[in-house]
């Protein structure tokens, strides 16, 4: 048989044995809905969804001066937003990046003096904010609040005559000391701020109906503060939600519910006598391997992505990194896939296999933290779960989501996996082979 | 078609097969026939790849051994475990067979169909083969082994445990296929079915093949003497003999009027008396 014959004859195996997965509604429902029930289960019991409620943000305020502390004020008023004060940007920084914080506003030294030489520079303070990448909603509500509180500030110091003269002599002191303008402009500009200074002391006087000259749109167009939004990495140290934790218990019920439904799989066909049918076909032993083989992979990455799916959009469970997550998954399906082939060569009847599955994979579940997390257990328990490759499978999707592994921390989780995929898929097939030597 | 030569096969000192020759012709008919334990699931074994002789050869005429995917390919084989899917429909289960042979597409399609119709049962052809009665899992057992349209079938046992109505469904198709030209090897523990159906056949026993020909060279050669049965009215008769009709003549000429002949019953050999003869009466397990 051709490789492409080949190929259609393991998807005809695999698509044969996911469907029966499928109708067998026990199995099914073990499979595929107790996972999400046991995850929603235990991520209420975690506590919830704790993110729900204001956006949290923080503040270091270097400049002690009265506009500065005005400013933070204002922005602790603003509605939707948590806004708690940190005392440096080292500690503003350490709260976005352990994802206590969306956001960190720096209020930098000079940010007064900035805001008065705004007529100087023609600018006003820059305003650095340190920012959560994967929070991009926040983010983006977060620098709209900032623009319309940099505006009140704005207006705030026109509307006081004091702080205009000072800024507008700021200017004139500027222009005067200038090298690089001559005398006649000099008197130009002069002549200028004056009718300014007159014209802001006039426009302050409320008009005939009470309101104050200026209004809120007068200065469209203009940002009073330069506020600089800088990417900062979050080192997730704890997760924010709790079904980020359940999420990955769910999971590992999923695959278990994958290999227990599988490994009877081999011996069932062998009890039945469609073995006998699939071996007498023009296919190999190697595709016949492959054809269930590929049936669990699929099975194991559909029931892990229905899971993350269904957390990610309605349980607010974050995917910071896709990619590193399809990889932890592709590989936890693998390793899970080896298992699988192990398990089923093992037992002669169906139901033989599927009770010494069971027994096997459970045992591995709650050692690697199918029940209880791992960073639960109690010490001495700690060293006895790496021996379950569900711990593994737990701490890459962990890595892929709440933890924030790099590609260097995930390298350990996934070569373990890599290694019993490997290492389950040969034993497996060499068991394969002599069982259908006889 | 096919030939076997000097197959043997043991497991650990358990000898299955013990050096069995045979030749089934093409387009033929051939019933092994063997009690429990005989070897003839080992021979069939053997024969379509799926068993590795410890010793001799099995060629595929024009095709050579059943080891390559190519030489599977030109065997159909039902075996007596019903090898389907239950969960699956019918159709299902077809469409997947048809798949492994390398079928697909339209073709598969009207193959799927065909052989549903051959087998009878077109009209549940998208129920769940679970909810099939007896019957219509062992049709759909043999149109599993039809789909790719073989020319070599191995029928093991093709007729147990189903209702008349389904075994004459079978033994119809089952000639049918023969009249197409097909060869097929036929076990069967139902000896009226060889008598019917097969060309010649085969006894086997012990991992031995004990003899082969047709039936009614084997009922000659090994089935015995007819029995004769004479009722009177005070005395009952019973011989052997080669020649029955000749030997009720006789004792009819010769007939006493006071003990007139009542009845008259001959019981000729058969398959039956051939197995039985050459097998032995003793209990298989």
């Amino acid at each position: 048989m051709g490789s492409l014959a080949g190929i259609r004859a393991m998807w005809a195996i695999a698509w044969t044995d996911v469907r029966l997965l499928l109708r067998d509604r026990a199995a099914a429902f073990f499979t595929f809905v107790f996972p999400i029930i046991f995850a929603i289960f235990f991520g209420l019991v975690f506590g919830g969804d704790a993110k729900k409620g204001k956006i949290e943000i923080a503040v270091a305020q270097l400049d002690q001066g009265s506009l500065a502390t005005e400013f933070v004020s204002s922005l602790k008023q603003m509605d939707g937003f948590n806004v708690t004060s940190v005392a440096s940007e080292a500690d503003g920084e350490k709260a976005v990046r352990e994802g206590k914080a969306s956001a960190c506003i720096i209020i930098p030294g000079g940010f007064e003096k900035g805001l008065d030489s705004i007529f100087a520079n023609g600018k006003g303070p820059e305003v650095p904010v340190l920012v959560d990448p994967s929070k991009a909603a926040d983010t983006g509500l977060l620098q709209g609040r900032l623009m319309e509180q940099s505006f009140a500030m704005m207006a705030k110091s026109i509307t006081q005559p004091e702080r205009m003269k000072k800024q507008l002599q700021q200017a004139r002191d500027m222009i005067a000391k200038s090298k690089d303008i001559d005398l006649s402009r000099k008197l130009m500009f002069g002549t200028l701020f004056q009718n300014i200074e007159t014209f802001t002391n006039d426009a302050n006087k409320p008009g005939e109906d009470g309101k104050p000259a200026f209004s809120d749109n007068a200065l469209s167009g203009f940002s009073p503060m330069q506020f600089e939004m800088k990417d900062i990495r979050k080192q997730r140290i704890g997760p924010t939600n709790a079904y980020e934790v359940s999420l990955p218990q769910g999971i590992v019920w999923g695959l278990m519910g994958c290999v227990t439904a599988f490994v009877s799989t081999l011996a069932r066909d062998r009890q039945r006598g469609t073995l006998v049918r699939l071996r007498s076909a023009p296919v190999s032993r190697w595709q016949i391997v492959g054809g269930k083989a590929m049936a669990g992979f699929v099975s194991c990455m559909l029931v892990q992505w229905l899971l993350i799916g269904i957390f990610a959009m309605f349980f607010g469970v974050r995917v910071p990194n896709p990619p590193m997550l399809i990889v932890a998954t592709v590989f936890s399906a693998c390793a899970f896939v080896g298992v699988m082939m192990f398990l089923a060569v093992i037992g002669r009847s169906g139901e033989g296999s599927a009770g010494f599955g069971r027994s096997v994979i459970l045992i591995m579940a709650l050692i690697g933290g199918g029940t209880l997390p791992v960073f639960f257990m109690p010490a001495f328990m700690k060293p006895v779960s790496m021996a379950s490759p569900f711990k593994w499978s737990v701490d890459a999707i962990e890595g892929a989501t709440w933890r924030g592994y790099d590609s260097q921390q995930m390298f350990l989780p996934l070569a373990v996996l890599a290694g019993v995929a490997i290492g389950g898929f040969v034993l497996g097939s060499m068991m394969f082979r002599r069982a259908m030597r006889e | 078609m096919l030939r076997l030569t000097n197959l043997r096969k043991s497991y650990g000192n358990i000898v299955a097969v013990d050096g069995i020759s045979l030749e089934v012709r093409r387009g033929e008919v051939f019933g092994l026939l063997g009690p429990n334990g005989a070897g003839k699931s080992t021979t069939i074994g053997m024969s379509v790849g799926l068993i590795t002789p410890d010793s001799g050869t099995v060629e595929i005429e024009g095709a050579g051994a059943p080891t390559t995917d190519r030489v599977r390919g030109h065997i159909g084989i039902a075996p007596q475990a019903l090898a389907i899917y239950d969960d699956l429909s019918g159709t299902e289960n077809l469409s997947l067979f048809g798949r492994l042979y390398g079928l697909g597409g339209r073709e598969l399609k009207d193959r799927v169909h065909r052989v549903l119709d051959l087998v009878g049962l077109l009209p549940r052809s998208s129920d769940r083969a679970g909810g099939y009665s007896g019957g219509m899992k062992r049709r759909l057992n043999l149109a599993a082994a039809l789909i790719h349209e073989p020319p070599l079938l191995l029928l093991d046992e093709p007729t147990a445990g189903v209702d008349p109505q389904s075994r004459n469904n079978i033994l119809d198709t089952v000639r049918d296929l023969a009249k197409a030209g097909k060869t097929i090897i036929y076990t069967t523990h139902y000896m009226e079915e060889a008598q019917k159906l097969c060309d010649r056949v085969g006894i086997i026993d012990k991992g031995k093949l004990l003899c082969v020909g047709t039936v009614d060279e084997l009922v000659m050669a090994h089935g015995g003497k007819s029995i004769v049965r004479i009722e009177r009215a005070e005395k009952h008769e019973r011989f052997e003999t080669d020649a029955p009709v000749r030997e009720i003549s006789r004792v009819l000429a010769g007939a006493d009027a006071g003990d007139p002949v009542t009845g008259v019953h001959i019981d000729r050999p058969n398959l039956e008396s051939v197995f039985l003869g050459m097998t032995g009466r003793s209990l298989r397990d």
